[in-house]
């Protein structure tokens, strides 16, 4: 089936129509640049939006007071994450008041779903859901985050520091 | 006979017979930490408080013998109130390791406060500080914090291996599980005390942090590394094969395994393997062809069989039953000229025990091997007849069923000059070595935890062992192996 619009007479007012559109977009125009403070709009790649704290992006590992890992390498946030995009190499560490650390922490952010189970799971607040949410990246192999991603990218400026404190919970005998 | 009624159900049961025990053979529950079937009875734990009827306190099952009529309870609240203080007891001084902890998963701390104790605590004073991650041995490693002194190791190196390495040490509060000064826990029984220890004070160096216990499956099979021929399970998941350990079978392992067949999973991982088939070409100046499909290489080297004059045939006590019959079937039937011979291993050593478990004789089917060649009426040489025949050249071609655990041939490096003297050899193996590839053709083989057979053990027990991992795809069995040269050589089977 075919429809033909025939042109009416109507259609012959289009000048109105014209000047009805103009009309709006010159309001806001004009609005915005009166109120420039109260525009819905950011200028993107130069400015970014601030999310709430609570918002579930990029991963975070948190770091100890010394600068190394929080992480004891106890594996349930990879039992508990739903994608299975965690795989962690654990290792014996040579200070037996560490004892068990990860040399390797890896996660495939392609396959994570930002659950934040992780986050749920973890005894020692050494995993975290971060404010960041870009995610882009040129080659494949750069969507696998590793530990130095993960705990001491430029964002994190020299990494986030746990609430989880060994020597606090040493001093009150836990 | 006295008659015990546990929770209403009654069984008959020998006279001696512990309450633990005889609940144990009607399938009821009773926690316990120190009591062991294969161990002494310490009574140290006060875990198995049970309730007998028309006894005003409560008793211990596994130090308390069956009467007759006995009438005993072990779940009503008098006797799970009772636990849960014991337990809590027990968690007083027990540090909150578990994310770090290797036994988490198969932990019976666990397990005993998720059944009996889901309680907050109410102590109030400071955990007791005791040494972390000491060193007890070459294989295992003692957490004194997490230990709860049920002395079921101390029993153990007492009573099972009388080596007497183990302590407990000072008193109250203060007690700690060590060893004596300069005699550090090294027998070859070490591991059993990290299998037996109910919470995670000890634990294998091996082992330690590789996995996390719930990632990883078991299934059930038989020892191959030495003739005994223990029965194990096998711990493993998609990264490997990661432990093993032993499984209860009073006639022939009891409870217990040594040291030396908990590191047989090794040679099976795939990084250890021959996972494809290796070719010498002579017109490629000697180089090694890899990878072409089995099912050629099996027609390729039926072709030379059928062609050559003279055949050796090698075999080793690393197979299963029925792999030898397949194997003896096709080169003892048409293959007349074929001249069999064995290579025993470890020759000097070969008849030793060390009085538990361990025998000399590395094989887990010598006895097979032997009543599978009575049975094709196969007289077999052995390695001195064929080194002379090496070097009276009676031979072009020698097939060699090759051990599948090259670390219990000791001797394997010096033997491999004599096959090299040879112009071929089809070299049936499931490791890799580097001086395989001056062999014609290395045909990768399953190791035991991938083919189905039987292995018969020094007493003669024949045990099954069942296919339960597939770890090198491409890998063959002597079966296979012969039905494919069969074909190609034109021996109906």
């Amino acid at each position: 089936m075919s429809v033909v619009k025939r042109p009416s007479q109507k259609a012959k007012w289009y000048i109105p129509g014209i000047l009805t559109g103009l009309k709006i977009t010159m309001k806001h125009m004009l609005f915005n640049l009166t109120h420039r403070k109260e525009m819905m709009t950011i200028n993107y790649p130069e400015e970014k939006y601030q999310y709430s704290d609570r918002f579930k992006g990029n991963h975070i590992l948190t770091v100890k007071k010394d600068g190394s890992l929080r992480c004891t390498a106890c594996m349930l946030c990879a039992t508990y994450c739903p994608a299975e995009c965690i795989s962690i190499i654990a290792a014996e560490h040579d200070d037996p008041a560490v004892e068990k650390f990860p040399i390797s922490y890896e996660i495939d952010i392609l396959r994570c779903v930002f659950c934040g189970f992780c986050e749920e799971a973890c005894p020692v607040d050494a995993i975290r859901m971060g404010p960041e949410h870009q995610t882009a990246a040129i080659a494949g192999e750069r969507f696998i985050y590793d530990i130095t991603q993960l705990a001491y990218r430029p964002e994190n400026k020299g990494g986030v520091l746990s609430k989880v404190d060994d020597e606090e919970r040493h001093r009150r005998g836990l | 006979m006295p008659k015990v009624t546990i929770n209403g159900k009654s069984i008959d049961v020998e006279a001696g017979t512990s309450v633990i025990k005889a609940a144990q053979l009607l399938d009821i529950p009773i926690a316990h930490y120190c009591w062991h079937e294969g161990l002494s009875v310490a009574g140290a734990c006060r875990m198995c408080l049970i309730e007998v009827e028309k006894n005003p306190k409560l008793q211990i099952a596994c130090n308390l013998p069956v009467t007759e009529g006995m009438i005993v309870h072990t779940d009503n609240e008098k006797v799970r109130d009772a636990v849960k203080w014991s337990l809590d007891f027990h968690l007083i001084n027990h540090p909150l390791d578990c994310p770090i902890c290797d036994q988490a998963g198969e932990c019976k701390l666990q397990d005993y406060y998720m059944n009996y104790g889901l309680y907050n605590p109410e102590m109030a004073e400071r955990k007791q500080k005791k040494n972390k991650a000491v060193s007890l041995g070459d294989r295992v490693v003692l957490d004194q914090e997490r230990c709860i002194l049920c002395s079921r190791c101390v029993r153990f190196t007492n009573e099972v291996t009388k080596t007497y390495e183990l302590g407990i040490f000072n008193r109250g509060d203060r007690s700690v599980l060590s060893t004596f000064e300069n005699r550090p826990l090294n027998n070859n029984y070490s591991l059993n005390t990290v299998d037996i220890c109910p919470v995670g004070a000890l634990t294998s160096k091996d082992f330690r942090f590789k996995q996390r216990v719930w990632f990883l499956k078991d299934f059930d099979s038989v020892c191959n590394g030495c003739s005994t021929g223990c029965n194990v399970k096998i711990s493993y998941n998609n990264n490997g094969v990661f432990r093993v350990r032993p499984r209860v079978n009073k006639e022939i392992n009891g409870f217990w395994m040594c040291d030396e067949g908990r590191d047989v999973y090794k040679f099976v991982n795939r990084e250890y393997r021959l996972d494809q088939v290796v070719e010498r070409r002579d017109d490629f100046a000697g180089a090694s062809v890899k990878g072409k499909p089995v099912a050629l290489a099996l027609q390729e080297i039926g072709h030379k069989i059928k062609d050559s004059q003279k055949l050796a045939v090698v075999v080793t006590a690393q197979y299963t039953v029925e792999e030898y019959e397949a194997f003896f079937e096709l080169f003892s039937g048409k293959l007349k000229s074929t001249k069999f011979y064995v290579w025993v291993n470890n020759e000097e050593t070969f008849e030793s025990f060390d009085g538990l478990l361990l025998r000399g004789d590395k094989n887990p089917n010598t006895n097979g091997l032997i009543k599978t060649m009575k049975k094709f009426g196969i007289k077999a040489g052995l390695w001195k007849d064929f080194e002379a025949a090496v070097v009276k050249n009676e031979f072009q071609l020698a097939v060699v069923a090759a051990p599948e655990n090259q670390n219990v041939y000791p001797e394997l490096n010096s033997r491999l000059a004599t096959f090299e003297k040879l112009e071929d050899v089809v070299w049936l193996s499931s490791c890799v070595n580097d001086r395989f590839k001056n062999f014609r053709w290395q045909i990768p083989m399953k190791s035991y935890v991938e083919k189905s057979g039987t292995f018969i053990n020094f007493k003669g027990v024949e045990q099954k062992i069942k296919a339960s991992v597939k770890i090198i795809p491409d890998a063959i069995d002597l079966i296979q192996l012969s039905a494919g040269l069969s074909e190609s050589i034109g021996v109906a089977r």
